[in-house]
């Protein structure tokens, strides 16, 4: 399969993902500055965890939201959307090559946790699972929040207002062992599942059971993946 | 009875305005046949964006509706956007990849084959003059390489109806030639053409028909001889100065509609009547200005443009 000159649009992403060497290389290095020396140290399983979590999500929601505003306001996105392609097909290639690129970026630092950490294949594929869900959780809602603003900045604001109560229910770091309407709640908190599987990773017992961590976070992507597909032709309207 | 064939593209009392400004269109109905080239000019705000905005399915219509080869502009959008080739008034493109790879990128988008769209490309960027370039990152090009880029994307998937919003501006004249040379190839191979411009005298040689918008609206439609024919009597006075002048004097010479400085000319725009030229030259004299040439020339567009413009606000008025 040819990827350049890119005949559609996640071809398009990846070409520009691979073709600053510099740039390229500071995106596949930050997520190991940060992860790597983590996992090495012997701080509380459950702040490792969150801190793996914790930018796992921060790189999906500002990458996808900032670069798609980023190309709405150049317009060129306008553009590519009066041709033929089916708006919903732009919006799955721009979640789908987004997630993929992000995981990439993680899975250096992901081996040297599965490295330093080693646990059953199961528990491995369970985060990796969890973590690719987490992924698309974060990316949808960068492209929700691109659907009412053109600017990055605004993307930034927006994300944080989502992600904090996320990251609250889903027990990062607070509200460890929720109960009653938070517990509820969490359930269909996709980064919960991710948290749980790397609190596993690190040393720690949940109550989340491998399959579950595989499972329920896919359900809830998917769901979340084809609701924010339904928002292409609003999202790649013209905008004045 | 011979059957008239089916237009290219077909407008229907097309009504848009937008909230914030309250300006747009309203009523425009028009339609344009295989092979022609049609004509799109007004004073800027005149509405002829937004109208190739809703042309081009960027924009809904308020009301009203459109047909391009036989699809419905409004519940057919995808087969309209296959039929059709657009280059909007600032276009853009992906600074990080080559001029060729955007290109071929839009060709794939619009349906073209791997192959074909390569072939097409490359005789396209060579047409255009960007065959050395083509290889080079957008982001190193000029404002207008940038736009024969999109014309090269704009053309590449051989539509049946295209759509050009000020497609010459900023292009160096060689292009321009190029540009036209390869519109009126178009037309005689049956696309039909809507072009949007303020470039008068391009509009003139290239168009069959002409519209001019006037606040959104229609004022005036038909082939640019028969619209130049409905300016007689007026004349335009083109006068090159050794130096800048205060043109005061000459604005005031009766029958003199209106004077526009460009560069070190001054085009005198008047109605006909005996002695105005050698009312104008006294005016000009009497401004300071040192005459190194002149001309009168038969009115054009540009005439039709300010006589339509002016009925327009005296109606108003």
């Amino acid at each position: 399969m040819r990827i350049s000159p890119p005949d559609a649009y996640w071809k398009k992403d990846v070409v520009l993902f691979f073709g600053k060497r510099f740039a390229l290389a500071i995106k596949m290095l930050y997520p190991l500055a940060i992860i790597g020396p983590v996992a090495a140290s012997d701080i509380p399983a459950q702040y490792a965890a969150a801190v793996i979590g914790i930018v796992a999500v921060m790189a999906g929601t500002f990458g996808a939201g900032e670069s798609l505003t980023s190309d709405l306001n150049d317009g060129i996105l306008v553009r590519v959307s009066l041709t033929p392609l089916s708006p919903y097909r732009i919006v799955f290639e721009v979640l789908a090559v987004n997630v993929l690129l992000d995981f990439l970026q993680l899975l250096p630092a992901l081996f040297v946790v599965f490295l330093l950490h080693p646990v059953p294949l199961v528990w491995i594929f369970a985060a990796c699972v969890a973590l690719f869900a987490t992924l698309v959780a974060a990316n949808c809602i960068g492209i929700f929040i691109a659907n009412f603003t053109s600017s990055p900045a605004d993307v930034l604001l927006y994300a944080t207002a989502i992600l904090f109560p996320l990251f609250y229910v889903s027990g990062f770091f607070r509200n460890q062992n929720p109960d009653g309407i938070l517990l509820a709640l969490r359930s269909f908190v996709p980064f919960a599942y991710a948290n749980d599987a790397l609190k596993t990773v690190f040393g720690l017992t949940t109550s989340t059971a491998p399959l579950e961590a595989i499972v329920y976070p896919v359900v809830i992507c998917g769901v979340m993946a084809l609701g924010v597909c339904f928002t292409a032709p609003h999202l790649l309207r013209t905008r004045f | 009875m011979v059957k008239s064939p089916e237009p290219a593209l077909e407008a229907k009392n097309i009504y848009r305005r937008y909230k914030s400004s309250g300006r747009g269109v309203e009523d425009i109905s028009f339609s344009v046949a295989p092979g022609e080239v049609f004509g799109l000019v007004g004073p800027n705000g005149s509405g002829k964006s937004t109208l190739l905005r809703v042309l081009s399915t960027a924009i809904e219509p308020d009301g009203g509706t459109f047909f391009v080869a036989g699809a419905d502009g409004l519940r057919e959008k995808r087969k309209v956007r296959a039929r059709m080739g657009l280059m909007v008034d600032r276009p853009t493109h992906y600074g990080d990849l080559t001029g060729r790879a955007n290109a071929y990128f839009f060709a794939r988008a619009y349906g073209v084959g791997a192959a074909k769209a390569e072939a097409v490309v490359s005789e396209l960027l060579d047409f255009f003059d960007l065959a050395e370039y083509a290889d080079d990152r957008v982001k190193t090009y000029s404002y207008g390489m940038g736009k024969k880029l999109a014309l090269v994307e704009a053309l590449a998937h051989r539509p049946e109806v295209l759509l050009l919003d000020e497609p010459s501006l900023g292009l160096d004249y060689t292009s321009q030639l190029a540009f036209q040379r390869k519109v009126r190839e178009l037309s005689e191979t049956g696309v039909a053409v809507v072009l949007a411009s303020n470039q008068v005298d391009e509009v003139e040689s290239l168009c069959d028909r002409v519209a001019f918008l006037y606040r959104g609206k229609v004022i005036a439609q038909d082939t640019p001889e028969a619209l130049v024919s409905s300016v007689e009597g007026v004349r335009r006075i083109s006068a090159t100065l050794r130096n800048p002048v205060e043109y005061g004097p000459v604005a005031a010479v009766p029958g003199v509609g209106r004077v526009v400085p460009e560069g070190r000319n001054l085009v005198v725009h008047c109605g006909e009547r005996p002695g105005i030229v050698a009312d104008v030259v006294a005016g000009l004299v009497r401004s300071g200005g040192d005459i190194v040439s002149l001309s009168v020339e038969r009115p054009n567009l540009e005439d039709v443009f300010v006589k339509l413009t002016g009925e327009a606000l005296r109606r108003e008025d």
